[in-house]
């Protein structure tokens, strides 16, 4: 074969409204993952697009949820709440930090207040 | 564009490309920057959630390289098959452009000749060196054949010599 690594992001460069996001980042990302040994080209580029897919899936699904419906503006919380509330995202919630309600945390507060006072 | 520092899991894809992919999905929509930053981690969440299981897949069909058609069946099993039919569709026009490609190299490289010429010449050289080989070879086993005739014979006269001054002895002791 005379094509060489740079050959092949050329060629997907060349299909460039197919796919936008950088193919060699994907790779790295996915040979991160343990245990993941070799992967077949083809199958990087489905993972590419794939990925491109999902970020267009999960913004729209998060803006068309949104708690502010008034404001045309696209908020962390909004993202959060998606992946709460949705199957498909509910992965997500792994790498968001558990929020604790304000209301919570004002009541363990009392709490460990009433314990020191009784000694 | 590989970065110098940090492990493995600090690898994203590049704020950048995410910034423009949600201009282009939600044109006119002010997005929190810590929004976008959600975004971009929940990108390489994701390619691991479909790595891992096509790992998984790859792992129980006794291949070693994770095939187009495990990620489809790992995106199916996690709740995105309705990302598979677009999917599809940019693979097969991937594989058109890389076969223009080669097309186009194979021509420039062959400067006119088309490829059964090349071929034939190709096998006609191939014929060439195993018939040198093979005339090599038996003029090899001659000599070897000539060498061995040659020890024989040598070896045969000697014994021959042996026997004879031998039977001379055996007449002397009987006439003590």
């Amino acid at each position: 074969m005379s094509q060489t690594n740079s050959g092949k992001q050329s060629q997907a460069s060349e299909a460039k409204k197919a796919i936008s996001l950088p193919i060699s980042r994907v790779r790295l990302i996915m040979k991160s993952s343990p245990d993941v040994s070799s992967i077949n080209q083809d199958a990087l580029f489905l993972t590419t697009k794939a990925t491109e897919l999902f970020v267009q899936h999960l913004a729209l699904t998060s803006f068309n949820n949104r708690s502010q419906t008034q404001a045309n503006t696209l908020d962390y919380s909004d993202l959060a709440k998606t992946a709460e509330e949705s199957d498909t995202f509910h992965f997500l919630t792994d790498i968001l930090p558990k929020k604790i309600l304000a209301q919570d945390y004002l009541k363990s507060l009392e709490q460990m207040q009433d314990e020191d006072s009784d000694f | 564009m590989a970065s110098s520092s940090g492990n493995d899991d600090d690898l994203t894809i590049p704020r950048a490309a995410i910034n423009k992919m949600i201009k282009e999905t939600l044109p006119n929509v002010r997005v929190a920057n810590d929004a976008r930053e959600l975004v971009v981690n929940c990108c390489t969440e994701f390619i691991h959630l479909i790595s891992s299981e096509a790992n998984e897949i790859c792992n129980k069909s006794d291949k070693k390289t994770i095939s187009p058609e495990h990620v489809i069946n790992a995106l199916e099993s996690l709740g995105f098959a309705s990302y598979i039919t677009e999917v599809k569709d940019v693979l097969q026009e991937c594989k058109t452009v890389a076969l223009k490609r080669r097309k186009a190299s194979s021509r420039l490289e062959n400067l006119g000749i088309p490829e059964e010429e090349l071929l034939r010449q190709q096998q006609e050289l191939f014929a060439k060196a195993r018939q040198q080989q093979a005339e090599l070879a038996q003029q090899e086993w001659l000599q070897m054949q000539q060498a061995a005739q040659q020890a024989q014979m040598a070896a045969a006269s000697a014994s021959m010599t042996q026997q004879a001054s031998s039977s001379q002895d055996e007449d002397d002791e009987d006439d003590m």
